[in-house]
Parts: C-alpha cells; structure tokens; sequence
C-alpha cells in the first residue's frame, strides 16, 4: 500500500518538474519577445528621425538589401504588431502553466501525506 | 529583469514561509543583498554603455572636419594597415534588428542622442530599484531588531476597557463627510445634562462638602488628562484645535457623567513615532495623572509600558460674564485657589454647607461663581454671547440691571447685580449680603432659573427674595413695570418649564 502510494507521489513529482520546466521555457521566450519589443520600438523612433534623402537597408543573411524609408517603417510597425501578439499568447501560456503546476503542487502534497499516514501506519 | 527580481522575491518569500523566523529573516535578507547587488552591476553595465556613446558623440563631431584621414587599418583580427578614411561624412547606421541608414554625422549624432535618452531611463529605473530593496532591506534589519528585543524600541500598550467613550479625540472620524461621531457627542451631552438635572431634583441634597471636594479633584485631573490628550492629538492632525470652537455649556458640578474619552489609540503605532509621541507629552504633562506600569514581558520580547486612561473633562470654553471667558482648567483653578483660601480658614464665618446643597439647577448657579478681580461673579450661561449685554432689550446688560435693582430694593434686598456673586469658596456673599436673613436653604429653592425658555416676566419680580437677575430674558422696562405683582402663576397658557413648575409647588 505504501509502495503504490511512494510510486504515484514519484511520477506526480515527475509531472509536476516537467511543468515547472516548461514554465520556465515560457518564461525565457517571454523575456526574449520583450527585448525584442523595446528594440523595434527604438527603431521605430529612429526612423522617424531620418528623412527620404538617407537610404535605409535591411540585412538579409549577408546582403545589405535597399529599403524604402516608408516601406521601413510599414514593416517595423508591423512586426512591433506581431511581436505584441506572441507576447499576449505567452501570457496566457504562463497563466496556464502556472495554474496547473499549482493543482499538480496541491496533488503533490496530499500524496505525501497520505505516504506518511501510510508510512506511520505501516512500519 | 523585473521578472528576474519577481522570481527571487517569489522564491525568498517560499522559502521563508517554511524556515523559522530567524533563519527567514536571514535568507530575506541574502535576498535582499542579491537584487541589490545584480541591480549595483547593470547600473554599472549601463553606465559605460552611456560613456562609450559619449565618446562616439565626440568622435562624430570631429570626423567631418578633414577630407580623409591617414589611419592604420585593422585587417583581420591580428594586423593593421596604413589606409585612408574617406567619405568621412557617410555613415551607415545600426538601427537596430537588422536595419540599417545611410547619414551624415550629424543626423548620427541626433540618432545617438536618442538613444542615449533611452539609456538614461534605465539607469533611473535601476536606481529605483536598488533604492526601493535598499528600503526593503534596512525594514528587515529593523524589524529584527525589534522582535529580537534589541535597541531602543519599547512596546507600549493601552488597554482600552470602555469602547463607547466619545470624545473629541475622534475628530479624525469627524472630520469625514458624515460628521456623526460629534453629533453623537452632543447628544450625549445634553442627554447627560438632563439626566443629571433630573437627579439633582429628586435627591434632597445631601452632597456633602467633602464630596464636593472630592469630586472636584476628579474633575480636575480629568481635564489635565484631557488637555494632554488635546495635545496629542493635535499633534496628530497637525494643530487641529477644536476646543476653540466648541462653545457648549459644561455644568461644573458633578453634572458630567459624559463619556469623554473615547480615545482609541491605535496598538500597532510604528515604535518611533509612539517613543517620539511619548517624550512630547511626558515633557508637556510632567505631572500627568496616567497610571503606567512598566512591564518587563519576558514572553513579548520586548519591554513593554501598559498604561490607562482615566475618564475625563472636556475641555470648554465658557462665556462667563463680563468679557471673561475662562476655560474649564482655569475655572478649576480658580476654584482650588478658592478651596485653600477656604480651608485656610472659614472667612466669612458662614457654614458652607448652604452653598453646595444644590436642589434645583439655579444653585448651581450660585455656588459656581467665579473670582474675578478678587471678586466673585456670578457666571452667565454661554449660550448668552457676549453682544448681548449691551443690548437693550436683553437683561445681560449690565446697564438693564439698575431697573432690577430699584425693584429688588423694594423686596428689601440690596444687592446690586454687579455684586451678585455665588462663590462656593467664600461662602456666600450672598449669605453675607442678605439681610432678611432668609434661610440659605430657601434660599437655594427660589433661585431664578436662568434659562432662555422661561419667563418673559421675571421671577425675581414676583418673590420677595433675591435672585439673581435672569440673563437671558428680552424683557422690556415698561413690561416688567407691569408685572411687578406676584403674576407668575396668572399667565396659564404659557408653557412653563418644569423646573419653574417645581419651584411654584414648593412655594
């Protein structure tokens, strides 16, 4: 009785670090997106500051490719777009996550005290 | 990055939920360093990023001064070339995520400063940080410091037993929208007052002098209470004075069973705002009537003063006659003067006991006076101002008083209103004064009752004996001549109050 109950705590407990990890994942990626945010945000700024008479290029791998200054700022914007949106799906993401380690944790230790109640009963 | 620091704070709160205090507070406080520390090396990082983009600034603003410029030229990671830099005023600019300008230096050195504004902002932001976990961190250190029962700080407690006191003191409630507390507070006045009338009535007098006394101590250490309460909380709400604006009628004799004291003082004051407070009214009230017991509580941790109020006085300011408005404190004093002067020895050679039996509230009247210029002064009620004693059709005036005079001659009386006095120290003038030599006891009985409510025909007028003249009333002279009879009785539809009701039975 005690040995099934010490395996059912060993693969809850497996469960539950899983959980923690991909958490954890979100987490960092999450951080990533934001810094990314700040960044475009920046560029943004910075081509509103420069007029037609520059040119502006995007690297591509290792070619510098021509751009025009609207159709830059048209494509940062859009991927400021798209960045904030990965960024809310993160969220929800990490809400999730967290609410289910948080039942895994609850199921985690009724499990152990029902281990030592049957440790206690059992020895 | 703030996430980070959300994750060790998370992580330090856990842990310490689990340890005991001690070690908790050990680990919250590691915590406390590492953000600390992590936040001192980003401001740092952040920092040289600001100089190095300083630099730039200065470098950008001289590279347009020459043509070209004869410069050693990296070539791969271990050697140099001599080469030229041309095009000096061209620059191709990171903008950042893989985009790139073509400018001139100087809208480089716009697009630079730009940033540098950016950068600035974080390292505010890293300041806040490390301020606000500096904070956080000395917090822990005093509170360990508090719970372990070192350093200065004293636990001081109050034990409140009687919730219901309404004082004053709960001005803070007051001084909301609804002002309820202090409506709350003059209902209980005036209920108290009435109350306690009532009972002077029904009893037959038997205060005796020593109680009086005794009562009047009481009283006494009561407001010095009070008045240090006042200070405190004024202290408190920053020298709200409300005293100077309460303008009721306290009745000096034992009359106030009115709560006063509902002073609440908060338990969970932060220890050195309670020690500050402390010294301030322990230096105002050296001889302050709290009863502190130190207690050294092993099992708080921390030395601990529990101490208590007594019930007390509010403190008022009292219209009494002649331009003097004496406050409660100062009338006490007065009386305790009077008291020694008294006890010294019997004056006037009259037993004191007819100025302090007090049946009717007219006596109090005339056993509370107060010294004024060596005089007593009999003192007026305030809800008469004192405008009105210049008022013609007002009895307050002391001009008004000579028509009195002439009449209450002719009851055989000779007493001017100045000199209507009713001490209760030295004992009766009025006794002294009295020629037909009524009894004192009567004497008491007959006192008008000076209320506004009453007597459009002034009592004085139609009892042969003296009372003094009632202040309030808005007697004309040609109605008073009229009224010379005894007619107080023939005036049924009036309303009479109950008092004067009395009065008329016991005649």
């Amino acid at each position: 009785m005690a040995e099934a109950i010490h395996k059912k705590l060993q693969s809850e407990l497996e469960k539950y670090q899983q959980m923690q990890k991909d958490v954890s994942k979100s987490m960092t990626s999450r951080q990533k997106l934001e810094a990314q945010l700040t960044e475009n945000n920046i560029v943004k700024e910075e081509l509103a500051l420069l007029d037609s008479q520059n040119t502006v290029y995007k690297l591509i791998g290792p070619v510098l490719v021509k751009q025009d200054l609207d159709e830059a700022k048209a494509t940062v914007s859009k991927r400021l777009e798209y960045i904030n949106g990965e960024i809310q799906r993160y969220e929800t993401l990490l809400k999730e996550l967290e609410r289910k380690s948080e039942q895994h944790r609850e199921v985690l230790s009724s499990l152990q005290q029902e281990y030592q109640r049957a440790q206690a009963q059992n020895p | 990055m703030a996430s980070t620091i959300h994750d060790q704070m998370a992580a330090a709160g856990k842990v310490k939920r689990s340890k005991y205090l001690p070690q908790g507070v050990e680990r919250l406080k590691e915590e406390h360093r590492k953000v600390v520390k992590d936040c001192r090396s980003q401001f740092e990082h952040w920092k040289k990023v600001e100089n190095d983009y300083e630099s730039l600034q200065e470098r950008l603003r001289t590279l347009p001064d020459k043509l070209s410029y004869d410069i050693m030229v990296p070539f791969g990671p271990l050697a140099f070339m001599p080469g030229k830099l041309v095009h000096t005023n061209e620059l191709t600019v990171l903008l950042g995520d893989n985009w790139f300008a073509k400018c001139s230096a100087k809208q480089a050195d716009a697009l630079v400063e730009h940033r540098k504004k950016h950068v600035k902002n974080t390292l505010d932001d890293l300041q806040k940080v490390m301020k606000n976990f500096q904070n956080r961190a000395d917090f822990t250190d005093d509170l360990e410091k508090l719970t372990g029962d070192t350093g200065d700080f004293v636990d001081i407690r109050e034990e409140v037993i009687n919730e219901e006191e309404v004082t004053k003191a709960k001005h803070r409630l007051a001084h909301k929208a609804n002002s309820k507390p202090k409506q709350e507070y003059l209902l209980d006045l005036e209920e108290d007052k009435e109350k306690k009338e009532g009972d002077e009535e029904g009893t037959t007098g038997v205060l005796s002098e020593e109680e009086l006394w005794a009562r009047l101590d009481e009283l006494e250490r009561q407001e010095e209470l009070q008045d240090e309460r006042y200070r405190l909380d004024s202290t408190d709400t920053n020298g709200e004075d409300t005293t100077s604006s309460s303008e009721e009628e306290k009745e000096a004799d034992g009359g106030s069973d009115v709560q006063v004291n509902g002073h609440q003082k908060e338990n969970g004051w932060v220890p050195t705002s309670i020690t500050s407070q402390m010294n301030g009214t322990n230096g105002s009230h050296p001889e302050d009537e709290e009863e502190e017991d130190c207690d050294e509580e092993a099992g708080n941790g921390l030395p601990t003063i529990y101490f208590s109020h007594t019930a007390e006085f509010k403190k008022v300011r009292i219209n009494t006659g002649k331009n003097t408005t004496l406050k409660f404190s100062e009338r006490n004093e007065q009386k305790a003067q009077a008291k020694r002067k008294k006890k010294s020895g019997k004056s006037n050679g009259h037993s004191p006991h007819e100025s302090y039996k007090i049946t009717s509230p007219a006596d109090i009247y005339r056993v509370f006076v107060d010294l004024v210029n060596g005089e007593p002064i009999p003192r007026k009620s305030i809800l008469k101002s004192r405008s009105r004693e210049n008022s013609v059709c007002s009895d307050t005036s002391e001009s008004s008083t000579a028509d009195f005079e002439e009449r209450r001659a002719a009851f055989g009386r000779s007493w001017s209103h100045d000199d209507a006095t009713h001490s209760d120290t030295s004992d009766g003038i009025t006794e002294e004064e009295s020629p037909t030599g009524t009894s004192p006891h009567t004497n008491g009985c007959f006192e008008a009752f000076t209320s506004t409510v009453i007597e459009k025909d002034p009592l004085p007028c139609s009892i042969p004996h003296l009372t003094i003249a009632p202040p309030a009333l808005p007697t004309i002279p040609e109605r008073k001549l009229e009224e010379v009879g005894p007619e107080a009785p023939q005036e049924p539809p009036k309303w009479m109050s109950k008092f004067k009701a009395t009065r008329l039975h016991q005649k």
